[in-house]
């Protein structure tokens, strides 16, 4: 994969539109914010896409899909996926100015997931890692299968990424009846929270419903939430300042699924002052993770 | 009824309510705080001012919205260079007294709409006598065009109840605004479960009333793939794009090349500006100019002039 000299600085961003003109900040505004991106799907095009981050004055990436475990019912062979994140890791090198990496682990495979673990993150370019599948297995954070994985990424200080979604659904319908067995919501994460009450988390994708995710995390100081992923919701980051804190918001865009236009509208539709918003732009993920990046040679002013 | 003369009277109407011509910026900022101010300035309505094709008034069920006072609406609209709204009412979803909905949806939009916001009443075909409700619209209200939930109202696209209301609308010359959804279904009132909208059988249905001028309002959810390439190949209808997702998502639409619509091809000439506001953040959709490199040209198109160009041939 070269993408060398695919990325070109724009001058001109031609912006058919003048963003003050709309109430919307303008490109130069954006940059001031520091913009750190927790949630990038797009390495399989990310010549293509990274032009977007440019165009919108993004600062840091953190790709998800540096590499992960086999496994959940996945159709890639082993052989397949070591290539494919060996690919990801050349990549996630010559990017280093601009991305960092995360990887995905399997929690029903605990001392294979500590491996990689150590073999990426403890001695490798990661800097943490994402929950998520296997979706139809048993093993949500709340297990306890997840208790050697977080302590280790603990003494890593690397950043801990929960997919976690109430989803409607069920028989009975009820508000979280359609999260999968294996698939953890926001109650799952105060689980995982109050047996490592130290241990910064993130609550990814608002907890699918935002207004009762909030709720469920909110005793928990050491959880934060990312909105990533989901329907933009006119007052929702208004009510996780008020309930949460802005210290306890940091944000990811989606890429390439989901738009910029998604997660920056949720933040400049919310009532906050320049600082509150710059924190969660950037400043809480650069916070939370400047111990590791620096450990690998990356400086982070906060 | 032209569209200005729509405009003539809803002012008319709303000076002799007492209602404020003046913005009520000041206050409202007041209230929201010094941040909130200085992040949005009064912006004056210039050639480039943008009608909004999709808000909402008045009270959902579900949840009470930031913005769901229509004067603060109206003056967050204002803010952001939008110089018009077509506004439906979110008692349409539920309420069986369809027609009390229309008649204070009106009244709002006279009293409260600043002279911005254009009433577009709600006809459920499944109700009887529903031609009743329609010619209130038209002819007591003088609305511009109907917005229809089918999803909400309990019938398919096929009944021919529906055809029935396209051809009565198109006859009074209304434009239709055809609700595909209006929130994501995994973030549902676990007793309201809300089916989607199968668009497949509007080709069939559009094909004997070819006058008919229709919109898709929120459609990317759930129209995609072969459903949207059926609608753009064997239908006229506009897309509104409040929940045209995805990473510049506009000008990859227009090019055809869009992360996971792929081959469909939208021209900017059937696209609608949208915000789904006061759900979804207003500068959702403006932030979609921004994020795509568009022309001027498609900007403008999209922004204003296509929905200019369907109240215009009324």
């Amino acid at each position: 994969m070269d993408y060398a000299g695919t990325i070109k600085p724009m001058s001109d961003y031609n912006f058919a539109i003048k963003p003050e003109a709309y109430g919307l900040p303008s490109r130069e505004n954006l940059v001031d914010m520091r913009i750190w991106d927790l949630h990038y799907h797009g390495l399989s095009s990310h010549a293509e896409i990274m032009p977007y981050f440019d165009r919108m004055g993004v600062e840091r990436v953190f790709s998800l899909d540096i590499a992960r475990l086999r496994g959940g019912g996945g159709t890639v062979s082993a052989a397949e996926a070591e290539k494919n994140a060996q690919e990801n890791i050349a990549l996630l090198e010559k990017e280093h100015e601009r991305m960092s990496g995360i990887i995905r682990i399997d929690p029903t495979r605990v001392e294979e997931t500590l491996e990689l673990i150590d073999r990426l993150i403890a001695n490798g370019p990661c800097v943490g890692i994402k929950t998520g599948r296997p979706l139809d297995e048993p093993v949500t954070v709340a297990h306890p299968n997840y208790d050697p994985i977080i302590r280790r990424l603990a003494e890593l200080e690397a950043i801990i990424y929960i997919h976690s979604g109430y989803m409607v659904g069920g028989e009975p319908r009820t508000y979280y009846g359609g999260t999968r067995v294996g698939e953890a919501h926001p109650g799952h994460v105060a689980e995982l929270a109050a047996r490592f009450p130290d241990v910064p988390l993130i609550c990814g994708h608002q907890g699918t419903d935002w207004e009762l995710g909030v709720r469920a995390i909110r005793p928990h100081k050491n959880v934060l939430m990312e909105f990533s992923g989901m329907d933009p919701a006119s007052g929702a980051v208004d009510f996780a300042v008020k309930e949460l804190g802005a210290d306890r918001l940091v944000w990811g865009c989606h890429a390439p699924t989901r738009s910029f236009a998604n997660e920056l509208s949720n933040v400049y539709d919310s009532d906050m002052s320049r600082s509150q918003r710059k924190m969660i732009l950037g400043g809480n993920l650069r916070r939370i993770s400047a111990s590791i990046h620096r450990r690998k040679g990356i400086p982070v002013d906060i | 009824m032209d569209r200005r003369r729509f405009l003539e009277e809803s002012v008319l109407a709303a000076a002799a309510l007492g209602a404020p011509f003046i913005s009520t910026a000041p206050a409202v900022g007041k209230r929201r705080g010094e941040a909130y101010r200085q992040n949005e300035q009064a912006i004056p309505s210039g050639d480039g001012a943008v009608i909004d094709t999709n808000v909402h008034l008045l009270c959902y069920p579900f949840r009470d919205f930031k913005y769901g006072a229509t004067e603060e609406l109206v003056d967050k609209l204002r803010r952001h260079n939008i110089k018009q709204a077509w506004a439906g009412s979110y008692s349409s979803l539920f309420h069986k007294n369809i027609d009390y909905v229309n008649a204070r949806l009106t009244r709002e939009c006279r009293k409260k709409g600043d002279g911005m916001l254009l009433p577009f009443g709600t006809v459920n075909p499944m109700f009887p006598d529903w031609k009743e409700d329609l010619r209130r619209c038209h002819e007591e209200y003088k609305m511009p065009g109907i917005r229809l939930y089918p999803g909400y109202h309990g019938y398919s696209l096929e009944q021919e109840p529906f055809a029935s209301l396209l051809r009565a609308a198109t006859e009074r010359n209304l434009l239709v605004q055809l609700v595909i959804a209006m929130e994501d279904e995994r973030m549902q009132h676990p007793l309201v479960e809300v089916p989607n909208v199968d668009v497949s059988p509007l080709p069939g249905v559009l094909k004997g009333i070819p006058e008919i001028r229709l919109q898709l309002v929120h459609p990317f959810r759930h129209v995609r793939g072969e459903r949207l390439q059926l609608m753009v190949d064997e239908t006229g209808v506009l897309f509104e794009i409040s929940n045209l997702d995805g990473l510049g998502a506009l000008g990859r639409i227009i090019e055809g090349d869009h992360w996971y619509l792929r081959d469909v091809s939208i021209p900017p000439e059937r696209l609608l500006f949208g915000s789904h506001f006061p759900y979804f953040p207003l500068e959702n959709s403006l932030f979609k100019f921004m994020e795509s490199p568009l022309s001027k040209k498609q900007a403008r198109t999209i922004m204003s002039k296509n929905a200019e160009r369907l109240l215009a041939v009324q």
